[in-house]
């Protein structure tokens, strides 16, 4: 059957369809490579840079990035906080979801786009305390308007950064390399 | 394959086929991104991403110990013990750890319902292993729910309100004590299948006939050289077995001391026997006769004055009559006489017998022999708890008999029901179901859909222990006196409701009198003034000058202690002088075989419902899902041979578990299965050996449980029990019902 099915295929129709599949099949892959590029769809269009162009510190939504493994998402009970004196939020389309959520008790369904895979230990704490800035590693926000990443979080950009970090001090090139530092 | 598309073409296809699949939907952004939920209103003091411990107290049963959960955006994930609490320091047993499953259970009641008496609050499954839940809804809110409480107190005459309520939590209990005080409604009676299976009774009235109080008695099995137990199951189930576990361990510590010995009479070999050093399968109900021999025989060795207690007995004719060989009392008494720390505990089987006190006194005589009272490895009162000045003892199976019969005469015009399922663990016998006809009204505040809810007119359900404010006396288990004090660790899941608030609400709708004695906001108002005369004592383990921070504190650490050592020393004046009768016990029913009810070490009363306990093999048989009744090999029974024992009061039918350590005249059922309500887990499985017993009381009025005889007749029907090592009977393989 295969043997029938490439003898037509040699056939002028078959080349045809060959190039039609292959184009499909391209063009398919090629939407998939640039879907892994665009940020994914959040419940709201949230605009990071008019709340740091407010003077929020990064720190105030996301505080448990000083504390702990992970920096969070801040409840809808902050958001309304201020919110609720903000009188276009009961006008704004914009805002409708965050409104609705706080009134229904319902939580917002956000979608973290920073993320590494289960097997990295990442820790926000020890790296606000080496001195690192929020910016190094998620960007100037106050350029964006959903969170997006400006690089793709992998082994050698995390390692770079490591490398450099330790400069000529070996033993911290050690601690900084070992595989035990992140992988546990 | 077909000569034109051959198996290797197909592998091929397939291969292309996966391969451009994975790939596609790899590209995918949906493989890549989750969602997360922030919390509404996030605690200050959780940070994302990392565990909050709360500390709090195990509901699984009354002995109080000491949890920390640990919890995960809202969820219970996991407990341990609380290493604070001076009782469990650190430790559980399965029944706290599978706590969990009772907060997540699927059959939860979950709001307030008003149905028929008997009509079932969930669905009958057709597979208890699919996520098809269907409880049945609630049907009223509780706003009427509390005007229904409401109703009942104010439209009845107070002696005609009773309430019956289980053993934990003690908060609850305080509370009716309070309105029952101050309202003269009936006082709340207490009663629990443990309590009733350890004839707790029937040990308190013996300490008071010997020592002159009767409290409950703490045996520091820890501290001895040589412990003799008298069926006392105090590593399974037996009145605080975390921490008396611990004083297991204690004694079989061999670094700073001599290894301690261990000796266990009973007629079957339980999980606390299989630990032992020497299990001495006495004939049952000869138990206060060969307490008595080896009380006689380590005074003779002991030389001086016989003690007028022991001098009736004749060893030579308790050795023949109790089928312990006359060497083997000898050798008892030997070691018990020359030991520096002997100890002997009467608990469980012993006790349940028609002369269960005697056998009591007889072996709390033993410790007189020892001159044991108030020393290390000896025999103590347990301390009070902190806001305890009396040792409240449950009702035996004789009150509750008392209680029925006015159940039944209609003297109650309505019943209030929590944390105790009497109809599943009473004995069918005493009749309870059939005494609610007599009731009026009777509410439930049952969590769970058990089989008393079921006979309920209303249910308002709890919450869950793990949801709840309370707190717990600890009646015994530790030197010190220990409040154990409990917390909610997450928000309720269901629309339940604390009783207490449901109490505090209806009282101040009923007005009057009720409203006066319930003067509170709400429960944590309530038990914040239980605890804040603690304030003033000088010997805790925190002090604070107002009540915010005394209970900020007593949340912190699980509860409130004494410093100091709270036990009392038994006054002994009288314990060898008194006559001890040496007489047999008497068995009620017909029948070749003693019964021999025990209590499940992994499910006890209530665990049924809990997959991780009904997974847990037995200890002894590694019988898993279901029950089984212990036989010896000689009886020409083969295993998994299902029979009906048959007692004067019912029978049943169950699987036949052949078991090398039990006297043949004698057959053992474990006590915790045969459900019929109780949620998917519970229902229909095995069989309740409450129903086979007589209502039979000893002098204390506990049950004796113990002290009934039966028949056994052959179905010719085989049912494979599941076990550890053969998974028939799991999931319904091998019984032609498989999931």
């Amino acid at each position: 059957m295969i043997k029938r099915l490439l003898d037509w295929l040699k056939q002028p129709l078959g080349l045809i369809a060959v190039g039609i599949g292959f184009l499909a099949l391209f063009s398919i892959a090629a939407y998939g490579l640039y879907l892994t590029q665009q940020p994914p769809a959040q419940p709201i269009q949230f605009p990071h840079k008019t709340h740091v162009a407010f003077g929020i510190q990064c720190l105030y939504c996301h505080p448990g990035a000083s504390k702990g493994p992970a920096a969070g998402i801040p409840a809808p009970a902050k958001c309304w906080g201020c919110h609720q004196q903000i009188a276009k939020t009961q006008t704004s389309v914009l805002l409708a979801p965050l409104k609705d959520a706080v009134l229904s008790g319902t939580p917002i369904q956000w979608v973290p786009v920073a993320q590494v895979p289960d097997f990295v230990q990442f820790n926000h704490r020890a790296h606000i305390a080496a001195g690192k800035n929020c910016e190094d590693c998620h960007g100037d926000m106050t350029q964006v308007t959903i969170a997006q990443n400006p690089q793709v979080f992998n082994m050698g950009w995390c390692l770079n950064c490591h490398i450099q970090n330790a400069g000529e001090d070996q033993a911290k090139l050690v601690k900084l390399t070992d595989c035990g530092t992140c992988h546990y | 394959m077909s000569q034109q598309f051959s198996r290797r073409d197909f592998l091929k296809l397939a291969g292309v086929g996966a391969a451009t699949t994975a790939i596609l939907t790899g590209c995918g952004p949906a493989s890549r991104y989750v969602k997360r939920e922030p919390y509404m209103q996030m605690p200050e003091y959780n940070y994302n991403g990392q565990s909050t411990y709360y500390a709090t107290t195990c509901r699984e049963c009354a002995a109080g110990c000491g949890l920390i959960v640990r919890t995960m955006q809202g969820r219970a994930l996991k407990t341990e013990g609380n290493a604070n609490n001076p009782l469990n320091l650190g430790k559980t047993c399965a029944r706290g750890q599978a706590t969990l499953q009772g907060l997540y259970n699927p059959n939860r009641v979950q709001g307030p319902i008003k149905h028929g008496r008997g009509e079932r609050l969930y669905d009958t499954f057709s597979n208890p292993y699919n996520d098809d839940i269907k409880n049945a809804p609630s049907n009223m809110s509780w706003d009427e729910a509390t005007q229904a409480v409401a109703d009942a107190l104010k439209n009845n005459k107070p002696d005609e309100i009773a309430f019956l309520m289980g053993m934990a939590p003690d908060h609850l209990f305080d509370l009716v004590t309070d309105l029952a005080n101050a309202t003269g409604i009936n006082a709340p009676v207490r009663f629990g299948a443990l309590p009733m299976f350890e004839a707790r009774a029937t040990l308190t009235k013996a300490a008071g006939n010997l020592f002159g109080e009767a409290r409950l008695p703490f045996f520091d099995v820890g501290g001895a050289q040589v412990v003799l137990s008298f069926g006392a199951n105090f590593l399974e189930t037996w009145i605080s077995p975390v921490s008396y576990t611990r004083g297991f361990a204690g004694l079989r510590e061999a670094q700073s001391k001599q290894r301690g010995k261990f000796i266990q009479l009973e007629a079957r070999m339980s999980s606390t026997a299989a630990k032992a050093d020497e299990w001495i399968p006495l004939r049952p109900g000869t138990e206060a006769l060969v307490a008595l021999a080896i009380g006689r025989l380590a005074s003779e060795l002991k030389g001086g004055p016989m003690p007028r207690a022991f001098a009736s007995v004749d060893p030579l004719d308790a050795a023949s009559r109790s089928g312990v060989k006359l060497a083997t009392l000898q050798y008892i008494a030997g070691f018990f006489a020359g030991a520096n720390g002997a100890l002997a505990i009467p608990g469980g089987s012993a006790l349940g017998q028609s002369n269960g006190l005697t056998v009591a006194e007889a072996v709390l005589a033993l410790n007189a022999v020892a001159d044991n009272f108030g020393k290390p490895g000896g025999v103590y009162f347990s301390p009070f708890a902190p806001n305890q000045t009396t040792y409240q003892s449950p009702a035996s199976a004789k009150e509750m008999q008392d209680f029925i019969q006015k159940m039944a005469d209609g003297k109650f015009k309505v019943l209030f029901v929590h944390g105790v399922n009497p109809v599943f663990e009473l004995p069918a016998s005493l009749g309870f179901k059939e005494a609610l006809k007599g009731v009026g009204q009777v509410i439930s505040f049952a969590i769970f859909p058990d089989e008393t809810a079921t006979e309920s007119d209303y249910v308002f359900p709890d919450h869950h222990g793990l949801e709840s404010w309370w707190y717990q006396r600890v009646a015994t288990g530790s030197n010190q006196p220990v409040l154990s004090g409990a917390q909610p660790v997450v928000s309720p899941y269901y629309d339940t409701r604390a009783t207490v608030d449901v109490l505090i609400a209806a009282a101040q709708l009923a007005g009057g009198a009720f409203a006066t004695a319930l003067p509170f906001k709400d429960e944590v108002e309530f038990l914040q003034s239980k605890i804040a005369p603690l304030m003033a004592e000088t010997d805790g383990l925190f002090s604070a000058p107002e009540i915010n921070t005394f209970m900020a504190y007593f949340q912190q650490y699980g509860g409130w202690w004494k410093a100091s050592d709270g036990r009392g020393v038994p006054g002994t004046a009288d314990v060898l002088s008194r006559n001890l009768d040496a007489a047999e016990a008497e068995f009620a029913g017909e029948g070749e075989f003693f019964l021999f009810p025990f209590v499940s070490p992994a499910l006890a009363e209530a665990g049924a419902n809990k997959p991780w306990l009904q997974e847990l093999p037995d200890s002894t048989t590694t019988v898993m899902w279901n029950s089984w009744v212990e036989t010896a090999r000689e009886l020409g029974l083969e295993d998994d041979d299902v029979v009906k024992i048959v007692s004067d009061a019912g029978e049943l039918e169950v699987p036949v578990y052949r078991y090398p350590a039990i006297r043949p005249d004698t057959i053992a059922i474990p006590f915790g299965q045969g459900h019929t309500a109780y949620g998917r887990y519970a229902e229909k499985r095995g069989a309740n050996p409450a129903d086979l017993l007589i209502p039979h009381f000893n002098e204390a009025g506990d049950l004796a449980f113990a002290g009934v005889k039966v028949k056994i007749e052959k179905t010719g029907r085989k049912q494979p029990l599941s076990r550890l090592e053969s998974i028939m009977g799991v999931y319904g393989v091998g019984l032609g019902e498989e999931q």
